[in-house]
């Protein structure tokens, strides 16, 4: 009985103190209700024979026929493999470059070439994909592409890459790193920006060189920014760069190349079959969001840095 | 700085070769801007035919002179300006005391708010849904509706919340022993101290909107309120519509790509700009150099 | 550039006054009164509003002057109520994001315009978003019930799975698309005659690649070359085989009434053997699936290129642009090469009916006047308004036939491109389109490539599509886009060597069945039956 008057009690005394943090947070979370959560609605589309015409409450339900349609394709399959493991490389070589790249220009002395050097790097995001796919394919051009003709200086014969399913991935994800390295990396230099330098001081008079500086100081300090970027890195598993496959893929690279994405863009399914894709987004929403909460977990328990 | 007169042999040899590496590096992340400005500068036959490789061929403005009279390109050039500086401000002015709250361990029910912004980063109710919820709000068609609807999202939130948790309590005392409110300690201490953090969540979010396009192109129904990529996209489809099945642009100085490297080149440029003005941001020191206890 | 988007202008407004001025003046001067007033509808003006998503107009423009004589003409005004302006139709993708933003804001105009629209019609109108026009063509549409019954092919295309005909299209007029191109200056240096034959083809490619036509000394040409790699396999109607029914890509085809596809023929798998060989021997580009859309400028102006099949009238143009470049320059169309057993195939034409034009939504409350206008178009005068804009302003009568002005036809602006910005040539409009505004600007050398292949007579029967019903679409979603994926990978394999078609046919052939081919056929074969009868 009294538990009750006291709780509402500790609320009302909690909120006579506290007002200015709800007061700040307010207005963002209004925001999400209207605009993010007001429309989830649609997300019932995954389930229904949805018509335009008719409208989503109209439409009929079909329950998972739209999940089945898809699963029961070997070519979905393929390509729900291929995201994964295109994603999982990018991830094992594709995370790690940004924050090499931010501590490589965190040794560099000379200001000017750090300041040039960050902003030319950061360049490529900014190019359009098709530009990216374009200088890619001509660079691995049999006839005259330069890493053809370097390979010919040691006697090597041209070989046609981008008609080969062997080395897709390793073109389209280097590629998808050296565009997006740079501009990735600037969150980290941020980090690192927030270190003291003291640390660093303290740690020359000891004798430390640069390397165990960066072992021991820089990555142990910006440990909670890529533990964070990992999550949410983790959950963006099943996003892999749709546009620039398309761009470089062939029939001939399907096996290595066919991801999710691509495979819904070729069923035609981009044109008003919102029910078919619908579910197969809510596919990915739901796998990423599992793997999410897990890394989100096994983060909280032992770094005490996590997205929720 | 540290002085490098300071650094051990060793240390030096590091130093150059990281050098190196991030030269040869950044030089291979140059050449693709290199590129479109040479294919910007030549002519459409030459940059059909593919021969362009890092310089000009057969040098000509025609490109410019067709995007930059277009009345159009300016208006769409103008209106970027405004999604960008507008939904910046906007969102900068929601972010930050949002970040700021979802870091205070006093927040009652803390775990959830932080998921309730985190859930959307995965779901999302799709582009009709969407749409029809932006007509009923009544925001189609206008610059307000623009800057509004895309003004917030998880991922900068999220990003400055984990910055604002990092700064040591100590700071934070120093305020509230001192009377300051919450919004006080806010302006006055973690602002400051997050000049980094704030600046790079800033950059997201002009990067964002200067490269907008799916929505600002669903969303307007006019075309005098689109933005420059948009404006981008229709002359490609324009011109490649000429280029490829009515053959029209055979002889003319210009062709699709040349046009597009040049618009490419004139929405790069501003960007170009931009990134030195911050960089200062990124200097280390910022805590211990001007934050009042 | 000029533009009519910015309606707001009063630059714009003077100067379409003027020239609706000029027109009335024009017209009043050099033809009978009569035209004007023979075709109107209503006796007071009526607004009908329409949705317009043309690729090259994100709206519908009121001030073109086609529309203004339209509106004199027919007392019917056009009035703009375009959702999604900007979201315009994706040609390649066929997205119609604007249509569907449209149907989602649940508010459809009286008229629906657009490009890529059949789908979208045949796939609403049942659902009744649109109003059935079969009815209303046969009472009140004198001109299109006269064209449809002169082309009942067309009319059985246009219907939907219901059979009703949902909407009016554009038709293009012209029957070339695709041709033979070949380097005529080379096989004058070399001493050789046009091939006649397949192995006479052969002969000329192994000439063009051994010896040396461009004079460098290098044995670096490139003896076929293609912009779009499916034109490479096109060449297996040289073995008689064939790759496409129709103007798009890889789709079925018809043969005697029974519906096939082209990848699981033994034409086609003979065709695939030998261009595996040529490719091997060298006689086809080796980066031909790569090279893509600059194949044709980068191969003909460094002059490596020899043979193509590529469209008339921008191939042709080369003639033209690369005269100076490269000393000799003649890229021509030659006649089809004989196939083994005999026959001179081109497997391409141009499609008689376009997915694009309009249609009647299903709140407008006068659906007699807006056939009626719909009507109008396929009048002598409605065509003519379509096809060539306002007489005195953009064309004027010569000996009874529409010629255009010198000012248009010499001013270097593509006649084309003219004719957007006055509203003529509007491809979301319903009109047939006629070849004659085409052949006043074409290239001569396409124009004599044309007559030859006219001579010859080598086009064949094309597949105009099917409307699915729901089963049987269910059948060709569940299993064509994965078929459709395997021979694909199997036809590229083939060619580049990675297998041999001759080997692996029959597995390939068990592989096909297993993965549903037959049911897709099948289905196919019903929708057909069903559209266009036996």
């Amino acid at each position: 009985m009294n538990s009750f008057q006291d709780k509402v009690g500790w609320y009302i005394r909690h909120f006579k103190r506290e007002w200015q943090i709800y007061a700040m947070l307010a207005p963002a979370i209004i925001w999400f209700i209207m605009f993010l959560y007001q429309p989830m609605y649609g997300l019932q589309i995954a389930f229904k024979d949805y018509s335009l015409f008719k409208g989503i409450t109209a439409s009929p339900w079909v329950g998972f026929e739209h999940f089945e349609t898809l699963f029961s394709s070997d070519q979905f399959m393929r390509a729900v493999k291929n995201t994964f493991i295109i994603s999982g490389l990018t991830l094992l070589f594709g995370f790690p470059a940004p924050i090499i790249l931010a501590l490589m220009f965190n040794e560099v002395l000379n200001q000017l070439f750090k300041r040039t050097s960050q902003t030319i790097v950061y360049l490529p995001h900014f190019i359009s994909t098709v530009i990216i796919a374009g200088i890619v394919i001509t660079a691995f051009s049999p006839s005259a592409g330069i890493v053809n003709t370097a390979l010919g200086w040691f006697g090597i014969e041209p070989i046609y890459f981008l008609s080969k399913a062997e080395w897709f991935r390793p073109i389209f994800i280097g590629s998808g790193i050296w565009q997006e390295a740079g501009f990735s990396s600037i969150v980290f230099l941020a980090a690192i920006a927030g270190v003291n330098p003291s640390l660093y001081e303290s740690a020359m008079v000891d004798g430390a060189s640069r390397w165990q500086m960066i072992w021991k100081i820089t990555l142990p300090s910006i440990l909670p920014t890529i533990l964070i970027m990992l999550i949410i890195r983790i959950g963006n598993l099943l996003e892999v760069s749709f546009e620039l496959i398309i761009l470089l893929y062939q029939p001939a690279t399907y096996e290595t190349a066919d991801v999710v994405n691509t495979f819904i863009y070729r069923q035609g399914l981009q044109g008003g079959q919102y029910d078919l894709a619908g579910a197969a987004g809510l596919f990915n929403a739901v796998v990423a969001f599992i793997l999410v909460m897990t890394a989100n977990t096994i983060s909280r328990r032992y770094s005490r840095t996590s997205l929720w | 700085m540290t002085n490098m007169n300071l650094y051990s042999r060793g240390d030096k040899i590091f130093v150059r070769v990281n050098m190196v590496l991030l030269a040869i590096f950044t030089l291979s992340t140059l050449y693709p801007f290199i590129y479109i400005a040479a294919v910007s500068f030549s002519s459409g036959f030459a940059a059909r035919a593919g021969v362009v490789v890092a310089t000009p061929v057969d040098t000509t403005l025609a490109a410019y002179k067709f995007v930059l009279s277009s009345p159009e390109f300016w208006q769409s050039y103008l209106n970027t300006f405004i999604y960008t500086i507008g939904g910046t401000l906007m969102s900068l002015a929601l972010i930050i005391p949002a970040a700021y709250a979802l870091s205070r361990k006093q927040l009652v029910g803390r775990r959830f708010w932080n998921l309730m912004v985190a859930f959307t980063m995965w779901f999302n109710a799709g582009m009709i849904p969407f749409w029809l919820n932006m007509k009923d709000l009544g925001l189609l068609d206008s610059y307000f509706g623009i800057i509004i609807g895309f003004a917030l999202n998880a991922f900068n939130i999220i990003l400055l919340r984990n910055f604002f948790e990092s700064i040591p309590e100590s700071f934070e005392e120093a305020a509230r022993l001192d009377g300051a409110n919450e919004f006080q300690v806010l302006w006055k201490v973690f602002v400051p101290l997050s000049k980094p953090a704030i600046v790079t969540i800033t950059l997201f979010c002009v990067v964002a909107r200067w490269n907008g396009f799916f929505w600002a192109m669903v969303l307007l129904n006019d075309e005098g309120k689109v933005p420059l990529q948009v404006y981008l996209r229709k002359i490609i489809a324009e011109l490649s519509d000429d280029q490829e099945f009515s053959a029209t642009l055979l002889n003319a100085p210009y062709s699709v790509e040349t046009v597009t490297a040049a618009i490419i080149v004139c929405s790069i440029i501003p960007v170009l700009l931009f990134y030195p003005f911050i960089q200062k941001y990124f200097n280390k020191g910022i805590l211990l150099g001007g934050v009042k206890g | 550039m000029k533009n009519y988007r910015n309606t707001g202008g009063n630059t714009m407004r003077y100067l379409t006054l003027t020239a609706a001025i000029a027109a009335t003046l024009a017209v009043s001067a050099t033809s009978p009164a009569f035209a004007e007033t023979d075709h109107k509808i209503v006796d007071k003006p009526l607004e009908l509003k329409i949705q317009m998503n043309h690729k090259r107009y994100p709206r519908y423009i009121e001030d073109w002057p086609v529309e203004i004589q339209a509106r004199k003409m027919t007392n019917i005004h056009l009035k703009d109520a375009t959702i999604g302006a900007n979201a315009r139709t994706d040609e390649n993708s066929g997205k119609t994001e604007a249509l569907n933003l449209m149907l989602a804001s649940g508010s459809i105009p009286d008229i629906v315009g657009s490009s890529r629209i059949k789908d979208f019609v045949n796939q609403y109108g049942p659902e009744g978003a649109f109003i059935p026009l079969n009815d209303l063509i046969e009472e009140h549409a004198p001109n299109l019930k006269a064209f449809f019954e002169k082309k009942p092919n067309v009319a059985s295309a246009l219907k939907a799975a219901d059979g009703n005909m949902y909407y009016i299209p554009y038709l293009p007029d012209g029957k070339y698309g695709r041709a033979y191109f070949m380097r005529t200056d080379w096989l004058k240096k070399l001493d050789l005659k046009a091939p006649e034959t397949v192995a006479e083809l052969e002969t000329v490619l192994k000439a063009f690649r051994d010896k040396d036509p461009n004079g460098n000394g290098k044995k670096d040409e490139i003896p076929f070359f293609a912009r779009q790699w499916p034109e490479l396999i096109r060449l297996v109607t040289l073995w008689d085989g064939r790759s496409s029914g129709s103007d798009t890509y890889h789709d079925f085809y018809v043969d005697e009434g029974k519906l096939k596809h082209p990848y699981a023929g033994e034409g086609y798998r003979d065709g695939i053997s030998n261009l595996a060989r040529w490719y091997k021997e060298g006689l086809v580009d080796a980066e031909v699936f790569t090279r893509g859309s600059s194949s044709r400028d980068y191969l003909l102006s460094e002059n490596l290129g020899g043979m193509t099949h590529d469209w008339f009238a921008s191939t042709s143009g080369y003639n033209t642009s690369l005269e100076g470049k490269v000393k000799g320059f003649e890229f021509k169309a030659i006649a089809p090469p004989a196939s083994v057993s005999g026959k001179r195939v081109e497997e391409h034409r141009r499609i008689p009916i376009k997915p694009d034009g309009w249609a009647i939504g299903h709140t407008n409350k006068h659906p007699v006047e807006t056939i009626k206008y719909f009507d109008f178009w396929f009048s002598e005068e409605g065509r003519r308004l379509a096809n060539f804009g306002v007489e005195g302003q953009q064309y004027t009568m010569v000996d009874g036939e529409p010629k255009f002005t010198e000012e248009m036809l010499t001013n270097g602006k593509p006649i084309n491109n003219q004719l957007y910005t006055v509203g003529a040539q509007l491809q979301a409009r319903g009109y047939f389109q006629d070849y004659n505004y085409e052949k006043q600007w074409s290239n001569k050398f396409a124009l004599e490539g044309i007559a030859l292949y006219d001579e010859g007579d080598y086009l064949i029967d094309q597949f105009l599509g099917v409307a699915f019903n729901k089963d049987e679409q269910k059948v060709y979603d569940k299993h064509w886009p994965s078929i459709r994926d395997y021979m694909l990978e199997r036809q590229q394999a083939w060619v580049l060597g990675t297998g041999d078609v001759m080997a692996d046919w029959d597995d390939y052939m068990k592989q096909l069945n297993k993965m549903g081919l037959e049911k897709v056929l099948a289905a196919m074969q019903s929708a057909y039956t069903r559209q266009y009868g036996g």
